[in-house]
């Protein structure tokens, strides 16, 4: 089977429009931030949602043009960063120039360990993407992580005058893992 | 009343959280309504303790009275403990009507034919359970009340569920069963759990159970959550395929609770890159246990979600639909009928 | 001084009720000596106190089984250890008779099992007990019970100096597998910097080597690693997970339950501050450790009295006025949970004025604990974190620190870490505050720590955010420049910019540190107002930003002046709304006067420090654009900043495109033009700008502006 790669620039955008897939393998927080996101008055945003990488064939004629690709990573979970990990390789390495960015939850849970919050800021810099931290449990944490992936989408989708989504990715996008653990107690 | 009354007494007082002392204590319909109101529930359990003891001498009450209230209190709160449920096998013609008295008179007699020691109080209870509590002693000692054993018997079924019973008093009791109750065998139902309702309805049917049926059912619907039109799944019908799925193996109601599954494999190793492992003549053992507060929720919920795959394997699903949390899993071949055949993949 | 004790005990006119009842009736003007000898009489034949006396003077081998009296009497002991606890006279009693198992073992668990104190616990009974622990014969789990007693007691024990002098003989029972994880949490409690000592550091790590990496090792060692960092040099894992079991179930419901009990009667008798609000160290329990506990000692006042004399300790509680704590400031007590001095004014003043270094290593060692396990190390994922709670602890926090008027290094470490995981909503108004109060950040730093989370949480987040930031940063600015106004020294010009910490800076690593931040904010702000549609909001924030920083010369005595960026002065300049533009006026007349000052400075003292010509030709530049633009109707004329095509322009058909920008024509000050123009010339009926031009209207003009308020056009140009 020929593998489908999603494409920035396949389709036309439409007017006051953007558009957003959230790919989480849990499907647990997306449902959330989809609801919030569609409540955007100022401009028409519609969400997809995934699961993974590849998306169905069949869906490749409704489907409208993506503006934005964020990647939810819940940091307690391996298999949602190897998930992630391994969906990437199904965009088109024009996404990368900044229309996609990651979204983590769980980042202060006593049970994550702090080598894959480390490789997960590796992957996000090393693609040059903004990585975002989001609270997932309270309402007031997914109305914030909305509201900061609209901010981003905006741009992504050409709704804001004089940026781009490059420009913007340039001044977002994660840098390498600072090794901040030495000054916690000396 | 002697010091075994005493501790058997103090023991169950520990055994009742004080909330519950009270209602129990009303239950027990011995205490006057004077004797109740001198007692004060507020005070530390100890000193409660200390005032129904002195009423008991009074009363000049034995550990008759006392087991009386200890079957109340575990009638009520069942869920400690295992329980183990056992299922009674080729009745005989008149195994239908037995009723209460009739059981009850032969229960007791086979019982005590078995045992020289032994001390049994039968109760029936509204949902027409029949509650026996068993204490054991032999040919040398007395019952010995502070370990008894629980049985509920539901008559007119095959089903009987055990707690607290030591593989010594198992036969005895199995026979005392089997004869009272006009049936020819008693079997191990692989069953067992701490909700002692739970394990009820699984073996006794008495829950929403799902029907294997080759068409999508309707509920597969009602799970799609239509919540936005500009909210789209590209992968919507991966989803609702896995609910369908999940609701196949495990219905879509409320789940009796149990809190594991174990499953013994007793198969032959394969593995090509390990060739002194699958050369072994004897079966490669190991044993499986999941263990969750409620496994079948924990289950569906893993098989809807995706963590496990779909459709789900007759390995999980067997639990409902056997009716059995302990599986022995053999190659295929000639074994015993009650273990269960799974071919390795 | 066991009689003493028993004056001061409330308990004992609680048991005996009936006798103080009757004392009491008897009127007050009954000498205190009769009713004392009334109140002796009545003690006397009190059960209890008879109880007690069996238990003081029974002798070692008394048999146990059958012995009806001595069950009688400790039922009796039972039964008021249980509803009014013990009094401190009892407990030393009580606990020298289990712990010299004069009858065996069984009665001394069942005897620690009722040790609830009413009060207080004499140190000395559990320095005793401590000592009948070195004799041996005490079982092994009898030993670990007792000190899981002196744990959950530890807070109620009157004093500690003594249990602080065999801290030694305390240290030699970690050899023991069973006892060792209660004993070093003993030790926790009770460690001072003295107490740390080389060899105790070996044996320690000696037992880390046998023992495998024990988290109530590692505790103790960090301890002393926070004492004397030059002792333990093996590295602690930031991420510890308690350390420390709760010990205190046995006795803390009944604890609890006496001390509800006892509550009204102890207000009513007003004998004591009965205040105990934790039982063991605070951190030591997961959600509950932000409570911070209330200052306590639990040495009363009689005993203070008796105490002072004798040990010369005075515990902070007692102080309640700055006098009294300068008076006592030799020989003051902290409490054993550090955490309680936050909640203190005056206990914060100590700490201020003391400079005790010991003090504020455990409160910060505490704090930082405190901050990573509850806010970074989350157990449940975090989902209780905007709890009222949360909110409390930090807000406390953040009065200590305005109250010492520095931030605690625990909770700098703690806020950089934070804000590298934070989603830019959670606590904001509190983190954003405890960030404005950091101290100085080295420029070889300030990157990695602060700008570059920051950088992406500003431009992800809303325009809300981006205000609170803004705000969070001018106060940054505003505290770091204060602190160098107050503690630069003259001579040398280095700046001890921590009172506590002492990290020394010289001036021009404290100037690079403000270049950099202005230059960040600088870069924030441009691009910023550029995303957000040049929002005035976001402007007036960043505006409040360069009003400090157009005085750093005049108001803080720094030697340095950067001008805002052409991303800020444009928007500003062209703003919709007057008071930008009036705002943006007044910063460049501050910086006016700011500059010619440091130029006259410079020519008379000859200093070293020079503004680059580069800062005076940006200034000029603005200056010239401004004064065009506004005044003189000459925009667009060559030379400026903004510059088009002349067949451009042309081609807009503005009309007299070069007075868009004046004063009268400016969008934001053309309304104040159309109702001078009314105001001047009501009769006319159609609008001629042109004529607010001339000298004579154009004066006036100027003056109706300055008469609304504008005072910053006022002050930018000087009326001639």
């Amino acid at each position: 089977m020929k593998m489908s790669l999603l494409k920035p620039f396949s389709k036309l955008p439409g007017l006051n429009t953007a558009n957003i897939l959230l790919v989480e393998s849990e499907e647990q927080f997306q449902q959330n931030l989809a609801d919030t996101l569609v409540e955007e008055t100022a401009v028409t945003v519609n969400v997809r949602l995934a699961k993974s990488l590849p998306l169905p064939m069949e869906n490749e004629e409704s489907r409208p043009r993506i503006d934005l690709v964020v990647f939810i990573i819940n940091l307690t979970s391996e298999l949602s960063f190897r998930s992630a990990e391994a969906s990437l390789k199904y965009l088109d390495p024009g996404y990368f120039l900044g229309k996609v960015c990651f979204m983590v939850t769980n980042a202060r849970n006593a049970s994550v360990p702090t080598e894959r919050l480390d490789a997960v800021r590796k992957l996000a810099a090393s693609l040059h993407c903004p990585l975002l931290f989001a609270e997932d449990q309270t309402p007031d944490g997914v109305t914030n992580a909305a509201e900061r992936l609209l901010t981003i989408l905006k741009v992504a989708a050409g709704l804001v005058p004089m940026a781009t989504a490059l420009y913007l990715s340039n001044l977002t996008r994660c840098t390498l893992p600072p090794d901040i653990d030495q000054p916690s107690f000396d | 009343m002697d010091n075994s009354t005493r501790r058997l007494l103090q023991r169950l007082m520990r055994r009742i959280p004080t909330p519950l002392l009270k209602t129990t204590l009303e239950k027990w319909g011995r205490l006057t309504v004077a004797q109740r109101q001198s007692m004060d529930f507020t005070q530390p359990k100890w000193a409660v303790t200390e005032k129904l003891l002195a009423i008991c001498e009074e009363n000049e009450w034995t550990a008759k009275q006392i087991t009386e209230l200890e079957m109340i209190y575990i009638i009520d709160n069942p869920n400690q403990g295992m329980w183990y449920a056992f299922q009674l096998m080729d009745p005989e013609d008149d195994a239908h009507s037995v009723e209460l008295m009739q059981f009850k008179e032969q229960f007791k007699s086979h019982l005590s034919e078995l045992v020289r020691h032994v001390s049994v109080k039968i109760k029936k209870h509204t949902d027409e359970a029949v509650w026996i509590r068993i204490a054991w002693g032999d040919s040398l000692s007395r019952p010995n009340h502070l370990k008894p054993t629980y049985v509920v018997h539901y008559l007119q079924t095959p089903y009987v569920f055990v707690t607290s019973l030591t593989s010594k008093q198992k036969p005895l009791l199995s026979q005392a069963l089997v004869l009272s109750t006009r049936y020819h065998a008693i079997k191990d139902a692989n069953l067992s759990g701490r909700k002692l309702t739970a394990i009820r309805d699984l073996l006794m049917r008495q829950y929403q159970q799902a029907f294997p049926t080759k068409y999508p059912s309707p509920l597969a619907e009602k799970n799609h959550t239509v919540s936005n039109p500009r909210i789209e799944r590209e992968q919507a019908g991966l989803i609702a395929n896995r609910l369908q799925m999940a609701c196949e193996a495990f219905g879509d109601g409320m789940l009796p609770q149990l809190q594991s599954a174990v499953y013994k494999l007793e198969t032959k190793f394969k593995d090509h890159t390990n060739k002194t492992m699958t050369e072994r003549d004897e079966p490669f053992k190991c044993v499986v246990k999941f263990a969750s507060t409620n496994l079948l929720e924990s289950l569906r919920h893993c098989a809807s979600s995706g963590i496990a795959s779909t459709p789900v394997t007759p390995l999980l699903s067997s639990i409902p639909l056997k009716g059995r949390n302990y599986f022995v899993i053999t190659d295929n071949g000639p074994s015993p009928p009650s273990q269960m055949h799974a071919s390795q993949n | 001084m066991a009689t003493k004790l028993n004056l001061s005990a409330p308990s004992d006119s609680d048991l005996s009720s009936l006798a103080d009842q009757t004392a009491s009736s008897r009127s007050i003007n009954r000498s205190l000596r009769v009713a004392e000898k009334e109140r002796r009489k009545n003690e006397a034949e009190d059960p209890f106190v008879l109880a007690l006396k069996y238990f003081s003077d029974v002798e070692a081998g008394t048999p146990l089984f059958g012995n009806d009296e001595f069950e009688k009497n400790l039922v009796l002991v039972e039964r008021l250890a249980y509803s009014k606890g013990l009094s401190p006279e009892a407990i030393s009693i009580m606990l020298e008779f289990a712990m010299s198992l004069r009858m065996g073992n069984a009665p001394c668990v069942r005897v620690l099992k009722c040790l609830i104190p009413t009060t207080v616990v004499p140190q000395g009974a559990v320095v005793r007990a401590v000592v009948w622990l070195g004799v041996g014969k005490i079982p092994i789990n009898t030993q670990i019970l007792f000190i899981k007693w002196v744990l959950t007691v530890f807070d109620l024990i009157d004093a500690k100096d003594q249990l602080r002098a065999v801290y030694g003989f305390i240290f030699s029972f970690v050899t023991d597998e069973n006892l060792c994880p209660f004993i070093c949490h003993l030790l926790y409690l009770l460690t001072r910097k003295e107490s740390v000592r080389v060899f105790r550091v070996r044996k320690l790590l000696e037992l880390q080597s046998k023992l495998g990496r024990q988290p109530f090792l590692l505790h103790l060692l960090s301890l002393y690693k926070v004492f004397c960092p030059e002792l333990v040099t093996l590295s602690i894992p930031s991420r510890m997970r308690s350390g420390f079991r709760n010990y205190n179930s046995p006795w803390k419901s009944a604890l609890i339950a006496v001390q509800k009990r006892n509550g009204s009667q102890v207000a009513s008798s007003t004998s004591l501050p009965f205040t105990i609000k934790d039982k063991t160290n605070p951190r030591k329990r997961k959600h509950c450790h932000l409570e911070l506990p209330v200052l306590s000692s639990l040495v009363n006042k009689q005993a203070q009295t008796e105490l002072s004399s004798s040990r010369k300790v005075v515990p902070l509680v007692q102080l309640h006025s700055l006098t009294q704590l300068l008076e006592n400031m030799h020989r003051i007590e902290l409490p054993a949970q550090m955490g309680s001095l936050l909640g203190s004014s005056l206990a914060l003043q100590y700490l201020d004025c003391v400079q005790d270094e010991s003090a504020l290593l455990r409160l910060n060692f505490w704090l930082g604990y405190a901050l990573h396990e509850e806010f970074l190390f989350c157990g449940d994922g975090g989902g209780s974190q905007t709890s009222e709670e949360a909110l409390q602890f930090l807000d406390k926090l953040l009065s200590s620190q305005h109250f010492l008027q520095e931030s605690f290094s625990s909770s700098e470490a703690f806020l950089y870490k934070f804000l590298s995981v934070w989603d830019g909503s959670l606590l904001r108004p509190q983190i954003l505050s405890l960030l404005s109060n950091i101290p100085v950040v080295p420029s070889s730093q300030i990157g990695r720590l602060l700008f570059e989370p920051l950088m992406q949480l500003f431009f992800t987040s809303s325009l809300f955010f981006k205000c609170g930031l803004m705000e969070c940063l001018s106060n940054m600015l505003l505290k770091w420049l204060t602190w160098h106004s107050v503690y630069a020294l003259e001579d040398d010009l280095d700046i001890s910019l921590n009172s506590h910490t002492s990290i020394n800076m010289t001036l021009s690593g404290f100037k690079d540190s403000v270049m950099e931040l202005v230059h960040f904010v600088g870069r924030l702000a441009s691009v910023g107002l550029q995303l957000e549609g040049c929002h005035s909001l976001l402007l007036s924030f960043i505006l409040d930003f360069y009003e400090a920083v157009c005085d750093t010369f005049l108001k803080y005595g720094l030697p340095l002046v950067v001008m805002p960026p052409p991303g800020v002065f444009y928007p500003a300049l062209f703003s919709l709304d007057p008071v930008s533009v009036d705002r943006l006026a007044f910063i460049m007349y501050r910086y006016k006067v700011n500059l010619t000052s440091a130029k006259t400075q410079e020519k008379v003292t000859e200093q070293a420090f020079h503004i680059s010509r580069q800062t005076f030709r940006e200034f000029n530049q603005y200056l010239v654009v401004m004064v065009n633009c506004l005044w003189n109707s000459k925009m667009f004329n060559p030379g400026m900043g903004v510059q088009l095509g002349e067949e451009l322009l042309l081609k807009s058909n503005v009309p007299q495109y070069w007075t868009s920008f004046d004063l009268i024509h400016h969008p934001a000050f053309m309304s104040y033009a159309v109702d001078f123009h009314q105001q001047c010339w009501p009769g006319r009926k159609d609008m001629d700008f042109n004529s607010i031009k001339h000298s004579k209207p154009w004066s006036w003009y100027l003056e109706y502006l300055y008469s609304q308020g504008y005072d910053g056009l006022k002050q930018f140009v000087p009326t001639p």
